[in-house]
């Protein structure tokens, strides 16, 4: 099951070198030639010769996770975040380290030993730790690396009614709709990116882009999803479930309003549900994509995750097919001149 | 030559047309009206930044002048019609409250706050914009979400020298672009102008458009705040004294011989002028000289008053800018 696959291999940003081998699997066969860039980017070329717009199709193969920075005498191993972590949601956390996966879990001083003012605060980065059970340093180490990276030890598995949870929709699942879209083939020229290093600043895409030179670019991402008890309309970012969204500003991006109207546009004729990215915070590859070299049209087509950057990520199952629809149908109309910049 | 009265007038124009950075489409074509006959080719690129060029003798000079301005935009509507905004650029929350907003498709809202937030307290989400709609359909078939908009405000006249006015930063720069470019085409010299796109947002437009261009010189004129009203943060410019040497900012570092060539022009073209040093001012400077390979950059700056989202500009300072790039761009 590919979002099973995909969701489960590691690869935190800069240590991409499992999920690449994972993905290069996944679409050799449906494309006609696949190759890395020095930044370690998976460029796949699809028809390219033929005329047309050359697309570029962008989905970061990278997730958020912990380097491992120093090991204690007692063999606990210190770590800091690899991408935007929030120190809250790792406490007693399990995860796997390393190319051997080894199982660590993230430590914390028990309920019974806390202080009434501890119990109130939320623990520091500082004071966490990772235990993988060494008896001492040399033990640790004998196992671990300083450098080696860990990832949340979360398995994919389907939820309640058609959602999924996994510890990566951020981006595995934009991924997978890329790998979707590989599998199919288009009469105009495809250039699909897996990419590194989006969360630590949209350093792939920017590479990437500059190499291909697309006509037209769009990242496909999982994005923020707030639509929980008590949060107002306008702070919810997206709602699970009404389909995938479109940017219309956040860090990196303006929105460009012709091609915002083209997605609208299709999305309604294709009868696929769409909404808007109701939030400024956060950006994706497209805000490095759309100013590379003269720059470059495109945008963004997200889908709504729960929980982001945390252990468990929620999806809904109907947003995902529908993102897999909807970016069908957009190759459809580029192909048939639909859009014109 | 002297034409104050010239630059006013499309200056006054200019600056009453809404263009929030990435909706620069209305400033656009008005800037593009002034110069079209005399370029021999106009374009406006992927991100939005018109470019026009005329072929001539020389170096190619690239003058660079941002055409939007920071504003807002709507994000959601709610059940009741009511519409919530998010910042483009840099604007403070509390500056819009009790203010009007104008949308670039013409409609306009009343910004209101929720009570129980203190005015120090106050952010984005706690504003609301009330366009007379009574329902959440209603609301967004006035205001698509995703339309851009600004704080409407006229531009006033303060005697014969002096404008006061919202996007006055940056059309009165756009204006000495456009006066500059027209007579070094009628010198018959090689030169562009840029209108970037989205520099209110981090100088997106300026990077790419200089990209594409390959300036042998890029001159960018923009507003650099006076420092010369009651208690103002320490800035050396003042009104009315000429306009200013851009010699750092928060972007760029001028390289010495573009400085002193602007130097020289200025003390040939007989222009007074004054020292910008503003290290943490945004500019498209810094984009355009980290383009391609690297790119010739200076500055040519205004003194603006900045009070909120008013600027305070005179146009003597203006007009010598115009004589001052002139003289510059014919002699590098």
């Amino acid at each position: 099951m590919l979002l099973k696959r995909l969701t489960e291999a590691m690869g935190p940003s800069g240590f991409e070198d499992e999920i690449r081998g994972v993905l290069r699997e996944e679409v050799e066969g449906c494309v006609d030639r696949v190759y890395t860039d020095v930044l370690g980017n998976l460029i796949c070329e699809k028809g390219v010769h033929q005329p047309g717009p050359r697309v570029m199709l962008d989905a970061h193969m990278d997730e958020v996770g912990l380097m491992i920075t120093h090991a204690e005498e007692n063999g606990l191993l210190r770590f800091r975040p690899l991408g935007g972590v929030d120190p809250r949601v790792l406490v007693s956390k399990p995860v796997r380290i390393g190319e051997d996966k080894r199982f660590g879990v993230i430590g914390a001083k028990p309920i019974h030993l806390q202080k009434a003012e501890e119990r109130r605060k939320p623990l520091p980065l500082e004071s966490l730790y990772i235990d993988i059970g060494a008896r001492d340093r040399d033990d640790a180490l004998a196992h671990v690396r300083l450098g080696d990276v860990a990832v949340f030890a979360t398995r994919y598995e389907e939820i309640g009614v058609r959602c999924a949870k996994a510890k990566s929709f951020d981006d595995r699942a934009g991924c997978a709709v890329l790998v979707e879209a590989l599998r199919e083939t288009h009469p105009i020229p495809v250039y699909g990116v897996f990419t590194v290093q989006e969360e630590i600043g949209l350093r792939g895409a920017m590479a990437a882009a500059y190499r291909i030179q697309p006509d037209i670019a769009i990242a496909l991402e999982g994005t923020v999803c707030f639509d929980v008890a008590r949060a107002p309309g306008h702070g919810q970012g997206t709602v699970l479930g009404r389909g995938p969204a479109f940017t219309l500003q956040d860090g990196r991006t303006l929105a460009d309003r012709r091609f915002l109207e083209f997605l609208v546009h299709v999305a309604e004729r294709h009868d696929i549900p769409y909404q808007f990215r109701r939030v400024k915070g956060g950006s994706n590859d497209f805000g490095a994509i759309h100013r590379t070299r003269a720059g470059v049209v495109g945008g963004s087509i997200s889908i709504p995750v729960r929980y982001i950057h945390a252990p468990a990520q929620v999806m809904s199952l109907e947003d995902y097919e529908n993102t897999v629809r909807l970016v069908r149908a957009v190759l459809a109309e580029l192909a048939k001149g639909g859009f014109q910049a | 030559m002297t034409d104050i009265g010239g630059l006013k007038a499309r200056i006054l124009h200019w600056a009453e047309v809404v263009a929030p950075s990435g909706s620069e489409g209305q400033v656009r074509e008005a800037l593009l009206g002034a110069i079209r006959a005399a370029a021999d080719t106009v374009r406006v690129d992927a991100l939005g930044n018109a470019i026009a060029t005329k072929a001539g003798e020389g170096k190619h000079v690239v003058l660079v002048a941002h055409a939007d301005e920071p504003g807002v935009m709507a994000i959601h509507a709610d059940e009741q019609g009511f519409l919530r905004l998010i910042a483009i650029g840099d604007v403070p929350a509390e500056a819009l409250v009790g203010r009007m907003v104008q949308f670039t498709n013409g409609v306009t809202g009343v910004v209101g706050v929720e009570s129980r937030v203190k005015p120090q307290d106050v952010g984005f989400e706690h504003l609301f914009v009330d366009v007379g709609a009574a329902s959440q359909a209603e609301a967004q078939r006035l205001v698509p979400l995703g339309t851009a908009g600004v704080v409407q405000s006229p531009v006033v006249e303060m005697g014969p020298h002096r404008l006061a006015g919202r996007a006055l930063d940056n059309r009165a720069g756009c204006a000495v672009a456009a006066e500059a470019f027209l007579r070094l085409a009628a010198m018959g010299r090689k030169v562009s102008v840029v209108f970037t796109a989205q520099q209110a947002v981090g100088s997106r437009g300026a990077g790419t458009a200089a990209y594409q261009l390959e300036p042998d010189l890029a001159i960018v004129v923009d507003a650099a705040p006076a420092g010369d009203m009651p208690e103002a943060p320490r800035m050396a410019l003042r009104l009315g004294q000429g306009p200013a040497l851009k010699v750092m900012d928060g972007t760029a570092v001028v390289p010495l011989d573009v400085k002193h060539h602007l130097e020289e022009s200025a003390r040939r073209a007989g222009v007074e002028i004054q020292y910008e040093v503003w290290p943490r001012g945004q500019s498209d400077a810094g984009a355009v000289q980290l383009s391609q390979a690297g790119v010739k950059v200076g500055g040519v700056s205004y003194p603006a008053r900045r009070s909120g989202m008013m600027q305070v500009i005179d146009l003597r300072d203006l007009d010598a800018a115009v004589r001052w790039v002139v003289a510059a761009a014919a002699s590098w």
